[in-house]
Order: C-alpha cells, then structure tokens, then sequence
C-alpha cells in the first residue's frame, strides 16, 4: 500500500514550553483535498510549517510521500506550497522573472511551463510586470501559479484565499479541484468556511493546537436526513435494510447513508411500514460553519469543566458533558467522525 | 550550487546598501583627496595620484569600510526576511546549508569587489596629482608615505593593489560574522549593529596584550604589514571565516520559520 501524501504521528511544537501544536496525528492522501480550519492562533499556520518541513517538531514525526522532508529535502521537487500571506516574492523582478527563479530552484522547468501556470492563473498580461505593483490577489494567484510549477504530488496552502476576490477564489479553487482530480494532495488552512465545504474533501477542526474532529465532506455530502415522529423505531427499519450502509439519531431526525443512492426510492416506504410518520426526507445538507461553531465552544467549555467529553443536547447538536449535571449522558469526544 | 550562486550574486547588485556603499566609495576618495585639512591631521601634502588610495584605506579601514561590508552582508540575509521570501526559497529542493553557503560566498566575495572599487575610484580621485614617477612611497609600503627616494609607477600598483588585496582579505570575516549575527537575530539592521558592536569590543580589548595579535580588529590594519607576516594573517583570517560560517550553518540549520 502507498504511504500517504502527508502523514504526521503525535506531532507536538512547544515555544519556550508552551505547546502550540499538541499530539497532531493525520493524514492525506493522494486526490484529497483537505482543509485545517481554527480559530486565530488555533496553530493552522504552525501545522503547515511543520509539515512543509519549515519548523522542526518538539517530538512526533512528519513524513511526505513516506519520507522525512528534513532528512532528504530532495522530496520537495514534489512540493508546490505557498506559506506566507500574501505570498511571497522579490518585488523587483516580474511575475516571470519570480517563477522562473523558483524554477531554477526547483531544478530547472522549461519557460512554456512558466506561460502555461501565469496563463491557468490568469496572470498572462501581468507577467512582465514587478510583483512590486501587484495587488494582494494577484500576489496570491502568483503564489498559487509558483506552488503549480511543477506538477506537485503535494500541495500545501497557507490561507491561500487571503486578499482574493470572489472571481479570483473561484479560479483558485478550480485549479486546486483539477490539480487533486489529478491525483495531488492538497492540504490547505483557511478562515473561509463556505470555501471548504464548496470544494475540499475532509476537514480538520484545531483549537489551542489539537486535532478536534475531522470531518470526511465526501461521505457527509452522500448522507440523507428523515425527519420522523419516532426515530428510534425508524433507525430500527432502516437499520435492518440490506441497501442502508449507516443509521444513526440526531435529534428528531435519522441520518443515514446508503449502498446505493438509488435506493432513497426505498426509504419513505420502509419508514412508513414500520408505523411511522414521515415529516421530511431529502439530503443532510452540512452546515459546517453550525459544526465547526459546536466543535469548538464544546472544545473550549470542556477545559473550563468537565472532563472533555461531550454529550447530544436538547437540538441535537453536541454540548460539552460537564460532570456537574448528574442527568446528562456523555457520548465520546468524537476524534474522526462517525455517521452522525 | 552554481545556479543558487548565479541567482545569489545577481541579488547583491539589488541590495540598497550596496547602491549605497558605491556612492560612498566614489565620493569619499575625491572629498579626501582635495580636503583642505590633511595636512593638519595626517601631517603631509599629496604628491601623487597613487597616495590617494593609501589615503582612502587611511581613513576608512577603522570604520567605515567595515560598517559598509557589514550592513551589506547583514541585508543579503535580511532582504529576504523582508521580503518575506526566506521560507518560500527553503521550501525547494535545496539544503539549507546550500543555501547559506551560497550566502556566505557572496559574503566572502563581496569585499574584493567592494575594495576593487575603491581602488578605481581612489586612483581617479586622484588624477590631479598624476600618477608619473614621484618622490616618497604610496602609504602602503614599507616606507610610508615618505618612501626612501624615487617611486616608479610600476611599484607603486603593485604596492596599492597588494594593500587592497590584504584589506578585502581582512575584511571578509567582518561580513560572514554580520552573517552569523543576521542569522541569529533573522533581521539585517541587528546584524550589522551587533557586528559593529563586536568590533568596538575586540578594539577595546587591546589593553589585554597577549590576544591582541589574535583579534578581527587588529588585522585590519595588516594591510600596511610587512608582507612576511600576511601568511600569518590570512590563516587567521580564514579560522575566523570557517568559525562564522561553521556557527551560521549549525544555527541555521535549526531555524524555525
């Protein structure tokens, strides 16, 4: 089996003793696209620096295509990445000059290389200009172009949405979608919610340096939702379905995921036989932003008290189990996922 | 390696203080060499267009020349902490000690090319006095500015050149320890400051005799030495150049950005 794009095992960073990243273990694999999301100083950026071989670890590792990018920097011929916002580049060269310097660093890209990346990136009438007088997005489509340069396995992207405008974030995500249709891993950290779930494929949510939760957008988007006026014995006929992969209960609803998505034909039916109502039934549309918001006030609350895991509220989201409510029933902290 | 040097060589002719520096060393030599009060401090009257350069070294090889080297070496590592493009140039497949070493060759280069300079702009500065046989020496050997009887063109080149050579060689452990210093403080104005502060330091340690033949400061001046002792010299000179470099690298190798 091939080792994945970018792995890190209990990867810990601790300035002057003071942990910044905490015991961060994932991976991404090769077409993926994935997002770290936190609060500021969550230590998005850290982790991207970790992770491009920029910072050194306190303790844990870091491997890139099954290779520590500190020990052999020779495998970052397959590294595209842009780690500073906006992107960085010697303001007195041109668009062209910029990437063919990165180029030469890289070991040497033919210049039809060069115009085809300033062209993708719609930097072709601008590429003769200093960077000195380029806008903010046009510095960060700058830096997308010089992370493309040369066909990276790997792309890592620091806030890559920084300064850009919607047409620009449009056009930006469409180069990252192709490059991990592609086949390339695409690791990103971004304050733009909408754009994560628009196009990345899992989501990883830090707050003070941990990994909180990852969220797998591609399965979360094949999930349907049945409103239903008894979800116990609605999961009960679902989950005994032959065609039904995943049930589970949140709130008032049952989410589940199917073998085949042909099979949603079955589902009103199936409730219905077994004598239950049915109010609603359609997709479980992913509200990340509700997500992410829970995820980490949860995170936050759980320091402050009780002992880090958390329980199903009143509206089915999840609410940190604090020990002093005796009638609460705590669930586990989930760490990656699962179906609800 | 000879790429990144093309590339490292090709940024030091962007650098400000570079600009900078080769307007100070055109105009310092012309302002010296005609200013009214020479005679008052240096005790003597010019004769020759080859004394101009001994007079140029005279009064910058304390101070201003190091200064220069050391701002300028300070801002090859500094240029790219402002530009931010430090991380994006280690984010290619290069070592990192490749990439200071690149550095550090500039680093090492640039007083040559620096003194070269100076040189030209020295013996230019000087053209009103000419540069035909004359009584007394350059300034830069043996005898002095007095010299010991008719000066010929030719040995007075080989004197100027000689001096300036020895005068670059003593300043390039000033630019790599501006380097060492912009490496640990990752900013240029406080490695030029804290190499200048060093400097001021090792010239007040004179009062120790025994290290003082030992001190950065004191080769300084080795440019007016006989030259039986520039062997000497220059084996200093290169355990400092590889001490710096060799604590740059290791520290920079460490780095987190």
């Amino acid at each position: 089996m091939p080792a994945p794009a970018i792995e890190t095992t209990n990867l810990t960073k601790r300035y002057g003793g003071r942990p910044v990243v905490q015991d961060f273990t994932f991976s991404v694999e090769p077409g993926q696209v994935y997002a770290l999301v936190g609060p500021n100083g969550a230590g998005k950026t850290t982790v991207i620096r970790l992770v491009a071989g920029l910072a050194f670890p306190t303790s844990g590792t870091v491997r890139m295509l099954g290779t520590n990018p500190h020990e052999h920097p020779e495998i970052r011929r397959k590294l595209g990445a842009v780690v500073e916002a906006p992107a960085a580049f010697y303001p007195y060269l041109s668009g062209r000059a910029n990437l063919r310097l990165h180029g030469r660093l890289a070991g040497g890209v033919p210049e039809s290389r060069i115009g085809e990346v300033l062209q993708q990136m719609e930097l072709g009438a601008a590429a003769d200009r200093k960077v000195g007088i380029y806008s903010l997005g046009m510095r960060q489509r700058l830096g997308v172009a010089a992370a493309l340069l040369t066909r990276p396995e790997i792309l890592i992207l620091d806030e890559p949405a920084s300064g850009m405008d919607p047409l620009s974030l449009h056009l930006v995500h469409g180069v990252l979608r192709d490059a991990a249709r592609g086949g390339t891993a695409v690791l990103l950290s971004t304050h733009h919610l909408d754009e994560v779930v628009a196009y990345c494929s899992h989501v990883g949510i830090l707050e003070e340096g941990m990994l909180i939760d990852e969220v797998d957008l591609g399965e979360r988007r094949a999930r349907f939702r049945a409103t239903v006026s008894d979800v116990h014995a609605a999961r009960i006929a679902l989950e005994t379905q032959p065609w039904v992969r995943e049930v589970a209960v949140r709130g008032r609803d049952v989410v589940f995921t199917l073998v085949d998505e042909a099979a949603i034909l079955r589902v009103a039916a199936t409730i219905v036989d077994a004598g239950v109502s049915l109010r609603e039934l359609g997709s479980d549309i992913f509200d990340l932003r509700s997500y992410y918001r829970e995820r980490v006030e949860a995170q936050r609350a759980s320091r402050t008290a009780g002992d880090g895991s958390l329980r199903i509220g009143r509206d089915g989201s999840y609410v940190p189990h604090r020990t002093d409510e005796p009638d609460a029933v705590p669930v586990a902290a989930p760490r990656r996922e699962g179906p609800a | 390696m000879t790429e990144l040097l093309r590339m490292e060589f090709s940024k030091l002719g962007r650098l400000t203080s570079v600009r900078f520096s080769l307007v100070v060393l055109a105009v310092f030599p012309a302002l010296w060499a005609y200013a009214p009060g020479i005679f008052d401090v240096y005790g003597f009257f010019l004769v020759s267009g080859f004394q101009v350069p001994a007079l140029s070294l005279l009064s910058s090889m304390e101070f201003l020349l190091p200064l220069l080297i050391a701002i300028t070496c300070a801002e090859l590592l500094g240029l790219e902490i402002v530009h931010g493009t430090l991380p994006t140039v280690l984010l290619r497949p290069i070592t990192r000690s490749q990439w200071l070493l690149a550095k550090v060759l500039v680093a090492s280069v640039y007083p040559f090319l620096a003194l070269g300079f100076f040189l030209v702009a020295s013996l230019v500065a000087g053209a009103f006095y000419g540069y035909g046989p004359f009584v007394g020496g350059t300034g830069l050997g043996r005898e002095g500015l007095l010299g010991s009887g008719l000066m010929e063109p030719g040995v007075a080149v080989v004197e100027v050149v000689r001096a300036y050579l020895v005068a670059a060689i003593a300043l390039v452990p000033i630019g790599l320890l501006a380097i060492l210093f912009s490496v640990l403080f990752m900013n240029a104005a406080g490695g030029a400051l804290a190499t200048l502060a060093t400097l001021i330091f090792m010239q007040l340690l004179v009062v120790f005799p025994g290290i003082e033949p030992y001190l950065l400061t004191t080769q300084l001046t080795a440019y007016v030495q006989p030259v039986t002792t520039i062997g000497w010299v220059v084996a200093l000179i290169a355990f400092y150049c590889a001490a710096f470099a060799a604590v740059s690298v290791v520290i920079f190798e460490r780095k987190d950005f």
